[in-house]
């Protein structure tokens, strides 16, 4: 206690501050490349002293590059399911994270007043519930001080996240369906996918003009956020092409049998059948039980991810079911680049890539562009940049709006694939361009 | 009439594998006095190893039916296996000790979930059927490959009827879950008959999950939406007890099958867990509980 202790020791340290220790940092990497030179021209190793300070002030001179290059890295958070039935979603996320985190890096990275940025990509399991979400909200805010979510899944978890980031100024992106977490009210939180605000409408006028028979629709949705939220949207948008909604029906998400909606479903007799926002595996069983029981209509899963799953536990009963946010990648349209991605994402996932995970590549490239605009890496300055950038999506040239829809623009404008499965293929049959990128001259 | 009819054979349909899944977890507790929360996991890795035997089956030109006879009998044994390896390695030290054998079985879930999320990865896999077409039974339109799922489920119910109440080794099973103290006084070999009994258990859930794996969406998940009924349909109908696990499936199902078409599948869950407590409220021990 005399001599003040480890305490006063500790309590003294923050004086030095920041930018003295960068510039001690900075004299130490000199001093390093001076010795190293110095090695070089006198070629004198033989002198152990010299020789054991050279090696101590490399170590050093290196440790310090290292922490530079550590200073210069922007954390990107994502709250995912890594775990249980949307694990694929998540770790395939992740994983094109990484992949855009590269692409940027090999492009020379983010460059910002004079300094050049690379991105890193930070996964937490949200295990799709609220409970976890929240736990990922404290690790990545609080733990891993993330300034920047780069991806987020699963409108229950997202609304846990997004009660901080907005409070904190952290910038969220995310491919959460529900539009209750968009609008001016949260102005760091944007979208990174077609929702089915942008899914729904042109995808049923679609399926409604290919099948004018169709009178009658019988939807199916999980009974959660998400379900309850497109629900709403895809039976405005099923009136609106003149087709009565004849029920409406919920399912617990994790439910393993399916004879039972299948069987109520089939007794509407309706023309048409929804599934809205089933996960593919979930509607490939749906649509299984139906062909079992003898209906036979038109099939569509509005925010149908990817053909995979729903050949997988439907077999044959899918044929000719449309889907509003799969893509596919045998077409001679598919670019280079998004080979390149399916096929990496394939080896890893055991299956194609889907419009969900595309979301968090598509993010990082955003987020290079906004921050190179704004010329800051401050989550609110990116924020107002990022509806003036465009920039290189998955699926072209790209940008963000929807603000006649949210009231603000927050919403990445991607096209919107009608696809329909012919002969257990995923056939692309639509390709409908967001009219605002054609308009402000994007596409 | 028509309606009723199918909702009744949705019915058997659904209680089949859960009667299988709620026998194996009721065998367990009945011996052992243990939950098997992992019992799932032995269920889900019967179904995962036919999901990935079969189509490499039939691409070495085997026939179908040859290929599932043959990725059932692997997926039964790898599943007996490792149920058998974690039985040596931690129940058998957890014998009769609820709160251990609980925390074990919550640890073996979360550890298998990975490794299968690792060695099988997360996609759903597709399982070739095993019978095409449709059967008409008094005019219903009737899945064949459902139809064999409820013939092998009362098959094998029956079969492990049989081998309770004419075998030496039923009896002995009864025996110790009755009073194992007492059973051992008898000269009834406690360790050896529960060693068994977990293997029967486990053998069954893993014959469920192979012949599951056709009609449901294989994924490392499987077993949870299967482990929740089958916790509840041996509660309802009394842990321990057989044909309480048989009552307690069949109320389940019909539960599921009525409530999903009258009302919707997810107010039919609600209403699973509503009935449980009145059950429970009535009957503390289940319908058909004595222990």
């Amino acid at each position: 206690m005399e001599y003040g202790g480890f305490g006063a020791l500790v309590e003294d340290m923050p004086k030095y501050g920041t930018l003295e220790s960068m510039a001690l940092t900075e004299q130490a990497a000199n001093l390093s490349n001076e010795h190293h030179t110095t090695y070089k021209e006198t070629t004198m190793p033989s002198n152990p002293t010299r020789t054991l300070l050279t090696a101590f002030l490399v170590a050093v001179g290196g440790g310090a590059a290292l922490n530079t290059a550590a200073a210069e890295t922007i954390k990107l958070g994502l709250s995912v399911p890594l775990s249980g039935a949307g694990a694929n979603w998540g770790k395939g996320g992740e994983w094109l994270c990484q992949q855009a985190a590269a692409d940027v890096a090999k492009a020379g990275g983010v460059k910002v007043g004079g300094k050049v940025y690379q991105f890193e990509c930070v996964a937490y399991d949200n295990k799709y519930n609220a409970a976890d979400g929240a736990r990922v909200a404290q690790a990545l805010l609080s733990k891993d001080k993330v300034r920047f979510i780069g991806g987020s899944l699963g409108t229950a978890p997202v609304r846990a996240l997004q009660t901080r980031t907005e409070r904190e100024d952290v910038l969220l992106f995310t491919v959460a369906w529900g539009a209750s977490i968009k609008g001016p009210k949260f102005p760091l939180t944007f979208t990174q996918m077609n929702t089915p605000n942008e899914i729904s409408l042109p995808l049923v006028r679609h399926v409604k003009q290919a099948n004018p028979a169709i009178k009658t629709v019988a939807l199916l949705n999980p009974n959660d956020a998400t379900g309850q939220e497109t629900e709403q949207i895809a039976r405005k948008a099923w009136a609106a092409a003149g087709v009565t909604v004849v029920s409406s029906d919920w399912y617990e998400r994790g439910t393993s049998e399916f004879q039972p909606a299948a069987a109520k479903l089939a007794a509407q007799k309706s023309d048409a059948i929804d599934l809205c926002s089933s996960p593919p595996a979930d509607s490939g069983l749906v649509f299984k039980e139906l062909a079992d029981m003898g209906w036979k209509g038109v099939k569509v899963v509005q925010v149908g991810t990817g053909a995979d799953g729903l050949v997988a536990t439907g077999g044959p009963a899918t044929e000719g079911a449309y889907l509003g946010a799969a893509i596919t990648f045998d077409g001679p349209a598919t670019s280079p680049l998004q080979r390149r991605l399916n096929d990496g994402a394939r080896g890893i996932l055991g299956e194609s890539l889907n419009a969900v995970q595309i979301g968090f590549y598509d993010a990082v490239m955003a987020l290079k562009a906004a921050m190179e605009k704004a010329q800051s890496i401050e989550p609110a300055a990116v924020a107002k940049a990022l509806p003036q950038v465009s920039f290189d999506s998955f699926y072209g040239r790209s940008a963000f709006g929807g603000k006649d829809t949210y009231g603000s623009p927050q919403q990445m404008l991607v096209p919107v694939i009608v696809t329909q499965l012919q002969g257990g293929k995923l056939v692309e049959v639509a390709r409908l361009a967001p009219a605002e990128l054609r308009e402000r001259g994007v596409q | 009439m028509q309606t009723l009819l199918q909702l009744l054979f949705t019915t058997l349909q659904i209680g089949a594998v859960v009667v299988l899944f709620a026998l194996g977890l009721t065998l367990i507790f009945g011996v052992l006095r243990i939950v098997n929360f992992a019992h799932g996991q032995f269920f889900t890795l019967s179904a995962l190893t036919v999901a990935v035997a079969v189509p490499a089956l039939v691409q070495h030109g085997l026939p179908v039916p040859w290929a599932y006879v043959l990725a059932c009998l692997a997926g039964v044994a790898v599943a007996t296996a490792v149920g058998m390896l974690v039985y040596e390695l931690g129940f058998r030290r957890l014998e009769r000790d609820m709160v251990g054998s609980f925390i074990l079985s919550a640890g073996v879930v979360l550890l298998f979930e990975g490794l299968f999320l690792e060695v099988f990865g997360g996609a759903v896999r597709p399982v070739p059927p095993l019978l095409d077409g449709h059967v008409t039974l008094g005019g219903l339109s009737i899945s064949a490959q459902r139809l064999l799922l409820c013939g092998m489920a009362l098959t094998l119910t029956l079969a492990l009827g049989w081998l309770l109440s004419r075998t030496r080794f039923g009896r002995s099973l009864r025996a110790v879950a009755i009073d194992h103290e007492a059973a051992m006084l008898q000269g009834v070999p406690y360790r050896s008959v529960a060693m068994r009994g977990f293997l029967v258990a486990t053998l069954i859930g893993a014959v469920a999950g192979a012949l599951t794996a056709p009609i449901t969406a294989v994924s490392p998940t499987l077993g949870d939406a299967y482990l929740v009924k089958g916790f509840i349909a041996v509660i309802i109908g009394g842990l321990g007890s057989v044909a309480g696990a048989i009552v307690g499936s069949l109320f389940i199902a019909f539960i599921e099958s009525f409530g999903g078409f009258y009302l919707d599948s997810s107010s039919a869950t609600l209403a699973t867990f509503v009935l449980v407590m009145l059950v429970l409220l009535v009957r503390p021990k289940g319908l058909l509980g004595h222990g």
